[in-house]
């Protein structure tokens, strides 16, 4: 197993369930940073940091431009803004446009942490309704990192992780389940 | 959309930046590395060029230099974009301005002037736009032209009308309070062709001007009430932001106000000068 530095997850509005789950299964002194990029229903911008900060015992925090990327801290790309990992660990933030039809934009945020973290990144597709992120996990594969995603089988809607499997080798098919034990056993590496 | 992505390397990415900065006035040094690269690889996909090549169009043909200028800096902007922000100006900032002979206010970095307009409806709509003077700056001069002509897409942003809504008709701290403003007061909608048209009374107002936020200086020998700068300095590294900053202060009057982005934030030995209230910041008053 690499040794992982950083999770970057992706899915869209309908994956909210399955980002609770996750997020609310992990502990408290949990090590390593997440990163979360997710797609937003264009009229509930607001109010999903608040959601997620319910049921999570992590921090969940939208970060703000040129923030220090701070380990056990659980971090989603703010609405209407593109989340970029810059190579000295920290975000920047950006609002050029969308990329399909997204912004935040999931290949985007996956492109510049597997760049940015290279073989120490596991990067996790969750269900969703466009190819978003395919390209991005493809990124995380070329630069040795750890690619994962959500079971279609479990997925509300397909089209987000079957996307990854055509375009990139994809190193586990995970349930919930086994995504909230992968993080688990990482974070004890 | 293809499946290849083209990628540059660190030194690609500093070999372009020196190249740019040897034959034109414009330097990306201290730009966020991140967005830079990413706006120059869409260009190379975009045009289907190599860096070689592109450098040397640029090089040669002063025109194409201007537009990919205006491709890989961030043009995107919209009308009363995060209506929170515009709460704050309406509820908590204009209103200690309103006393003002004159008020005096700079967008720097206007790009496409939505935020320009946004600020001269509401100023309108507060009776203030007669003692207003309205300043408006960006790097490149075929935004600016795309500013002062003051139409934009219809259908592409069907998201202004709401914006709109909730920052001129609607009060965020009285739900019962609604003030039927007709859109028409401010802007010609025509589906047919697809546009937003500005009223010539808003366009009259503001003044446009080419000017460089890294080499610039304050052109308009006048001291501002507000500067509004969001979503600009998140393209530029932490050292450059600073020195915006401190141009900025110098260009405030005491008292004044600089609006960020509301994920924005200042860093650096600047924060002291301020007093910060969410991603506003008023110069302290000696």
């Amino acid at each position: 197993m690499n040794d992982i530095k950083a999770v970057m997850i992706g899915g869209s509005a309908g994956s909210f369930q399955v980002v609770t789950k996750i997020l609310a299964s992990l502990p408290k002194d949990y090590k390593l940073p997440i990163f979360m990029c997710l797609h937003r229903l264009k009229h509930v911008r607001s109010g999903f940091v608040e959601a997620l900060s319910i049921k999570s015992e992590m921090p969940v925090i939208e970060p703000f431009d040129k923030d220090p990327i701070r380990p056990g801290v659980i971090y989603l790309a703010p609405a209407n803004y593109h989340m970029y990992i810059e190579a000295d660990k920290r975000f920047s933030l950006s609002t050029e446009e969308p990329v399909n039809h997204s912004r935040p934009s999931i290949d985007l945020s996956f492109y510049t942490a597997a760049y940015a973290y290279k073989s120490k990144l596991a990067g996790i597709i969750l269900s969703g309704a466009n190819r978003d992120g395919a390209k991005g996990l493809k990124a995380v594969k070329d630069n040795g990192g750890i690619t994962i995603v959500q079971d279609p089988k479990e997925a509300q809607v397909d089209t987000m992780p079957s996307s990854a499997m055509a375009l990139t080798s994809i190193d586990y098919v995970y349930s919930t389940d086994q995504i909230i034990s992968f993080l688990k056993k990482i974070n004890n590496a | 959309m293809s499946d290849n992505i083209v990628t540059i390397t660190d030194e690609e990415l500093s070999f372009f930046i020196g190249s740019i900065r040897t034959f034109s006035d414009y330097d990306f040094t201290e730009y966020s590395e991140k967005s830079f690269k990413r706006r120059i690889e869409k260009v190379l996909m975009d045009y289907k060029l190599d860096l070689n090549s592109l450098i040397l169009k640029m090089r040669k043909e002063s025109d194409f230099l201007e537009r990919i200028i205006k491709d890989i800096t961030v043009n995107t902007t919209e009308l009363f974009r995060d209506p929170k922000a515009w709460h704050t100006l309406k509820y908590r900032i204009l209103p200690r301005l309103k006393d003002n002979n004159v008020i005096n206010i700079w967008h720097a970095g206007c790009s496409t002037g939505q935020e320009v307009y946004s600020m001269l409806i509401l100023l309108n709509e507060m009776g203030l736009i007669d003692k207003a003077k309205v300043y408006a700056t960006d790097l490149n001069t075929d935004v600016i032209d795309v500013a002062k002509a003051g139409i934009y897409k219809y259908r592409f942003n069907l998201g202004y009308l709401d914006s709109f809504d909730k920052v001129i008709k609607e009060n965020p701290y009285n739900y019962d309070e609604f003030k039927e403003v007709p859109y028409e007061k401010y802007f010609d909608i025509d589906k047919v062709q697809d546009s937003i048209k500005m009223k010539q009374f808003l366009k009259d107002k503001p003044v446009f001007r080419k000017h460089d936020l890294v080499k610039g200086g304050n052109i308009f020998y006048t001291k501002f009430d507000i500067i509004m700068c969001r979503n600009v300095l998140i393209y530029f590294n932490n050292s450059l932001q600073n020195k915006v900053f401190e141009l900025f202060y110098k260009s405030l009057f005491d008292g004044g106000y600089l609006v960020l982005g509301i994920h924005e934030s200042m860093l650096g030995p600047m924060t002291s000068k301020f007093e910060k209230k969410g991603s506003n910041y008023r110069k302290k008053l000696l």
